[in-house]
């Protein structure tokens, strides 16, 4: 009886032994094919949920029957379950997304990717924006990310209410009359007075975040040299503090049941946002359909967001993955993805295709490419620093307090570039 | 094989009656394989990151104290344990009692019992995601139904979510409406415990529903009292979801949602400094631990000075 059991058990462990050395073989293996560059015929593609046209990516079946393509739309935080694997170095996809405010964390981890000019990237160079181009490229010239969408920014606004208060109303009006942040500051300061309880702005923070995106510099410097006490942050500080001493800021950050609501109501009349903002509207705000335009952003647009498809070093099949990142950004799928998703294009040659040029009923009959469009190709080209955002969240803490508890602006200002000054420390940057 | 056993080492033996139990071992494994994997492992990991400095892929780099030396004087953390703390007050203390009352009714309660405790039991089954986006909608300044309950009477409306105490009685209400009726099951089924003819006793000695309650319950029912007040403040301290979802990553209006897991969630996570989001989260546990024994020494003093 004793000897059968113990005999049961050695043989359970032999066999947890043996699948053991039998998984960490496979793992070998796994890696082996990884390193040698191979031509797997099984493919794999990470995104998330809206991140590509899901049409788009079920065609690439049939454009490359050779391979096994298989696309999984990841949940939850896209960035902290690709580091996971990048770090445990198992089950690595062939191609992966990475989100617009994580390529610069990205770009500091450049050795984990393929430099996609090496597959033949330059080639193709002309014919995206050159900014986002830059974006997904190192310091050195790395091109680690290929560009998917953007979000040029630009000022959504109610024609019905404008006009109600007095304001100028049609695109062209609002395009001369704002085409400053003075010349908005001053049209919210009329808006108030004609509706009172009605707001140009919706939370400080959003003039400032626009206002440092309009800047060709951030937070950090390519040499980890802090640079978030200087000019073009005091400007964009500057301009926000002004929203809330005019008292045309409706405090309220966007996404939430106050803002929806007074975007329907007519209190929040405006909104500082990207492209992809007018998904945001058109569901929050279904009733207002037709009594929205877009015009150009005060002082010239700024980039919100917008993805990008990389290729890890592990890769199965480096070639046939750019390959089918390069069929999946082409400028015609491209089109599809705005049109599938709204996702903006990063490839010009797509704001002349009938899918971007036709006129949104939405936005009352405006064909709003034109107002993006040009947005998109004028905005500045700026260092990202994988320490923006750590640095980035004194200021808007600060700001928070000027809006709602009414510090003065100055010594939040101070408190702000110390707190900064003291994280970037931590991080290395002086 | 009686001759082997008897001729084997006492040690071998009792070895070998261990081994005896490997289904039982067996049975209860899953167990201790899911919390070794997925719980003590990253515990362990937890600690070795707080003494390095790592950006969640690239070389660890051996940091010695300097995470904790940074936190000592990083005014965000103090503040999130201010925050965390005044959270957890506002929210375990009307818990706590509310869920006393509660349970004291819900036993005297002859009809519908089932039905009630079930109703009590609900909020805290129900996702805490979904509560807090709710509370989001409820709570809202221009068009929350709390402050159309406030305006119908004719009180002024409250921006809830804009300013510091807003956020933290938003938090707390949330918590309370979660964690009572959890909280009060448990007391009921501590009250189902006490003996019926202490109570009997006790009315003939000529005590009142008031003193009933003082002592004869509240005494009988310290040892649970205890329990639930060191689940409260295991969890309470570690308050996250909530404000993660009403507020977002800024924390809300001078970060005063921003609590302590929530901090170290955004270090790590948003801001990829993982050494020293790992330092935090071991702060967290020493908080958690100190207040836990504060607690339990609190609530066993008061037991033994009675029974004396």
């Amino acid at each position: 009886m004793t000897i059968s059991r113990r005999r049961l058990l050695q043989a359970g462990l032999f066999t947890v032994a043996t699948a053991a050395v039998g998984a960490s073989a496979a793992c070998g293996g796994d890696d082996e094919s990884g390193s040698t560059g191979g031509d797997s015929k099984d493919l794999s593609l990470w995104y998330w949920s809206g991140g590509l046209s899901e049409k788009v990516v079920a065609d690439v079946s049939t454009q490359f029957s050779d391979i096994t393509f298989k696309a999984t739309q990841v949940g939850g935080s896209f960035k902290d379950k690709l580091v996971t694997t990048i770090t445990s170095r198992q089950f690595m996809p062939d191609i992966t997304g990475i989100k617009g405010e994580d390529i610069a964390y990205f770009m500091g981890q450049a050795g984990q990717f393929l430099d996609l000019n090496e597959l033949g990237a330059g080639d193709l160079k002309s014919q995206y924006l050159e900014w986002k181009w830059k974006q997904g490229s190192t310091p050195d010239g790395k091109l680690i990310g290929f560009p998917i969408d953007i979000g040029p920014t630009a000022l959504f606004y109610r024609a019905d209410i404008f006009k109600k208060a007095g304001l100028p109303s049609e695109v062209a009006d609002v395009t001369a009359a704002m085409s400053t942040w003075d010349a908005f500051f001053d049209n919210g300061a009329k808006l108030k007075k004609a509706l009172p309880g009605t707001f140009m702005v919706g939370e400080a923070v959003e003039v400032y975040d626009m206002a440092v995106g309009q800047s060709t510099k951030r937070y950090a410097d390519a040499d980890k040299k802090f640079i978030g006490d200087q000019e073009h942050i005091r400007r964009a500080w500057d301009l926000a503090t002004k929203a809330v001493q005019l008292g045309i800021s409706f405090k309220v950050a966007s996404g939430g049941q106050d803002a929806n609501a007074a975007w329907n109501q007519g209190t929040l009349p405006a909104k500082l946002g990207a492209a992809w903002v007018a998904g945001d509207i058109k569901s929050a705000a279904e009733k207002t359909s037709g009594n929205w335009r877009i015009a150009p952003m005060p002082d010239g647009p700024a980039n919100q967001g917008g993805s990008f498809l990389s290729i890890p070093k592990s890769s199965g099949n480096p070639k046939k993955a750019f390959e089918i990142i390069t069929w999946l950004l082409n400028a015609d799928n491209q089109a599809r993805g705005y049109t599938d998703a709204g996702l903006f294009p990063a490839a010009p040659a797509a704001y002349k295709m009938s899918a971007l040029t036709s006129p949104d009923e939405f936005f009352g009959g405006q064909v709003t490419i034109d107002v993006l469009g040009a947005a998109a190709e004028k905005i500045p080209i700026a260092y990202e620093s994988e320490y923006d955002s750590v640095l980035r969240e004194p200021f808007a803490a600060e700001l928070s307090n000027v809006e709602t508890k009414g510090k003065d602006p100055e010594a939040a200002w101070n408190d702000a570039v110390s707190a900064a000054k003291k994280a970037g420390e931590r991080v290395g940057v002086s | 094989m009686t001759l082997s056993r008897t001729a084997a080492p006492v040690a071998r033996g009792r070895r070998r009656r261990v081994l005896a139990y490997w289904p039982q071992y067996l049975a209860i494994s899953p167990f201790y394989v899911l919390f070794a994997v997925f719980g003590l492992a990253p515990l362990l990991f937890s600690f070795y990151l707080a003494f390095q400095r790592w950006d969640g892929i690239g070389e660890m780099q051996f940091a010695g104290l300097d995470n904790f030396q940074y936190l000592i004087k990083d005014d965000v953390f103090w503040l999130s344990l201010w925050n965390t703390l005044l959270i957890w007050v506002m929210s375990t203390v009307p818990t706590l009692t509310l869920a006393l009352v509660l349970a004291v009714l819900l036993h005297s309660v002859k009809r519908f019992k089932a039905f009630y405790r079930m109703a009590f039991f609900i909020p805290n089954i129900t996702s805490t995601v979904a509560i807090s986006i709710f509370f989001g909608a409820l709570f809202a300044t221009n068009y929350g139904l709390v402050n159309a309950g406030l305006e119908a009477v004719g009180l002024p409306e409250v921006a809830w979510l804009q300013n510091a105490w807003g956020i933290k009685i938003v938090i707390a209400v949330l918590t309370v409406w979660q964690w009572t009726g959890y909280n009060a099951i448990i007391y009921l089924a501590g009250l189902q415990t006490i003996p019926s003819d202490l109570y009997e006793q006790a009315r003939i000695d000529g005590a009142n529903a008031v003193q009933l309650f003082r002592h004869v319950t509240l005494p009988l029912l310290r040892p649970i009292i205890l329990f639930t007040v060191v689940l409260s403040t295991i969890g309470g301290l570690q308050t996250f979801t909530e404000p993660k979802v009403l507020l977002g990553d800024t924390a809300g209006t001078g970060q005063s949602g921003l609590t302590m897991v929530f901090y170290f969630y955004r270090q790590a996570f948003s801001h990829n400094d993982y050494g020293y989001g790992a330092a935090i989260a071991v702060v967290v546990l020493l908080v958690v631990a100190l207040f836990t024994i504060l607690n339990w020494a609190l609530v066993q003093r008061g037991q033994s000075e009675r029974s004396r």
